[in-house]
């Protein structure tokens, strides 16, 4: 239920208008869906490359330090003891996996709320295809003030980014282009803005809506 | 010790975006961390109370089973006797719950398509066929329709109710192998013949009554009355019952 705009230049207004399944883009909000499936993004994206010695790790000699007894100190051993200056370290990081386990079916869901609600505050807009004519960065730069489309995202459900809006505008950095395939939660939520063409609408009706079953036969 | 909803923001009404985003209310709570100070509850002691063996790092628990030095259990008693690896476990299955299920339409059968092994537990007639499946007679008195049926073994009275009104049964050997396709339907494979004299040949003692699918007692497939009246008898299983009954007229050449 939105409405098309061009990118390119035309002289008339055209007032077509696009059916969005409901189950897909008309899904009830559930913030704790999103907190879930950014969290599980985000633990995914750790390096968790974080690493510490130990005591054993720690470049050094097992030479007792001073004697058993008789120094009037207390007792030592090698000098890479946690609890010397220069020692190891207790219990302290060692490079690991931060990633989590998420139900697919709660992902798909979440990309459901998140285009929802998109479409809900009206910054989800759809285009009849994001074909972009020309060489010149600048050219793309004039219409997206002319719109006054900056921030936005622009998804596209084909197998390969149109070259030409991916050439102009892979240097503007408040515009980005992404296959509808390779969009994820995060990414939907970070953009304020979402563009979507045709095939992209398509797309995620396919991939998220309900599917199609016949009845079942029964023999009685 | 308490659990606290991590919540950090309220969802706010308007755009939605990373920074105001929050899980629900009451989903996460917070990890007990042991000594860290008094007033988190869990300092010093850590929640193990003071000494003995269940305050002390590692296991600090006995091996499974001691009880404290009494004779445990496991040990009282004697051990007993020796498990039969060749033991063969049947599922049983009785007429009256064939025929409930052929009532229902979960079971047909006939002459050229006998209920097997996969058709009983396809329709959820036995659960498993464990070693293969054996017809049992109770509640003949409900069985009315005809059943053509080939099970692994039957028993006696299950035959005579069977027969009775009107089915047939044939006892055929499966080993696990021929099992397993039976089950999976796979005809590709030839099904081997019984090599135990036990399987073959009748041993009726006092003691003991083992199976026998050369005799016609237990409508076994290899015997010669079977194997004329079965309408899906190879060829291979009137070679194998020749040459397997062979030994009761058989000559030996006597000792010069």
């Amino acid at each position: 239920m939105s409405s098309l705009i061009r990118p390119e230049e035309n002289a008339e207004l055209s007032d077509e208008l696009v059916e969005l399944d409901p189950d897909v883009f008309s899904h009830p909000i559930r913030r704790d869906i999103l907190h879930l499936c950014v969290v599980h993004h985000l633990d995914c994206q750790r390096q968790g490359s974080a690493n510490t010695k130990t005591r054993g790790e720690v470049r050094g000699s097992g030479r007792k330090i001073r004697p058993q007894k008789g120094s009037g100190r207390a007792r030592l051993g090698d000098g890479q003891s946690p609890m010397l200056r220069g020692g190891g370290v207790a219990f302290g990081p060692r490079p690991r996996d931060f990633a989590t386990k998420l139900n697919r079916k709660v992902i798909e869901m979440g990309m459901k709320v998140a285009l929802s609600a998109r479409v809900k505050e009206q910054s989800l807009g759809v285009v009849r295809s994001l074909e972009w004519p020309g060489y010149k960065t600048k050219d793309l730069q004039q219409r997206i003030e002319e719109l006054g489309w900056w921030r936005t995202l622009f998804v596209t459900g084909h197998d390969q980014i149109p070259a030409g809006l991916d050439r102009t505008s892979s240097n503007l950095p408040m515009v980005e282009t992404i296959r509808a395939a390779d969009l994820n939660v995060y990414t939907a939520l970070k953009w304020p803005r979402l563009i979507l063409d045709l095939a992209a609408v398509e797309w995620f009706e396919q991939a998220l809506g309900k599917p199609q079953v016949a009845p079942r036969e029964y023999k009685l | 010790m308490s659990s606290v909803a991590a919540s950090r923001f309220k969802a706010t009404s308007g755009r939605v975006h990373l920074f105001n985003l929050s899980p629900a209310t009451g989903s996460q709570s917070t990890q007990k961390r042991l000594g860290r100070g008094r007033s988190s509850g869990l300092g010093k002691t850590s929640g193990r109370g003071h000494k003995g063996q269940k305050a002390r790092a590692g296991n600090g628990k006995p091996k499974a089973g001691f009880e404290g030095g009494q004779t445990p259990i496991v040990k009282l008693f004697p051990k007993r006797g020796f498990v039969n690896q060749n033991a063969k476990v049947f599922a049983p299955v009785n007429l009256d719950r064939i025929q409930h299920w052929i009532d229902q339409g979960r079971l047909t059968s006939s002459p050229e398509k006998p209920i097997t092994a996969k058709e009983l537990l396809a329709s959820g007639c036995v659960h498993n066929v464990h070693d293969g499946i054996k017809l049992l007679g109770s509640g003949s008195e409900y069985l009315k329709t005809p059943i053509h049926i080939t099970p692994s073994r039957a028993s006696r009275s299950a035959i005579r109710a069977v027969e009775k009104a009107g089915g047939s049964v044939f006892c055929q050997y499966y080993n696990d192998l021929a099992l397993k396709d039976c089950v999976k339907g796979r005809t590709d494979r030839t099904d081997a013949a019984p090599t135990r004299k036990t399987d073959i040949v009748s041993q009726v003692t006092r003691e003991t009554l083992a199976v026998w699918y050369t005799s016609w007692q237990n409508r076994g497939y290899l015997s010669p009355t079977a194997l004329s009246k079965m309408p899906l008898a190879h060829d291979r299983w009137r070679e194998l019952s020749k040459q397997l009954l062979a030994f009761k007229t058989q000559e030996y050449e006597k000792a010069k």
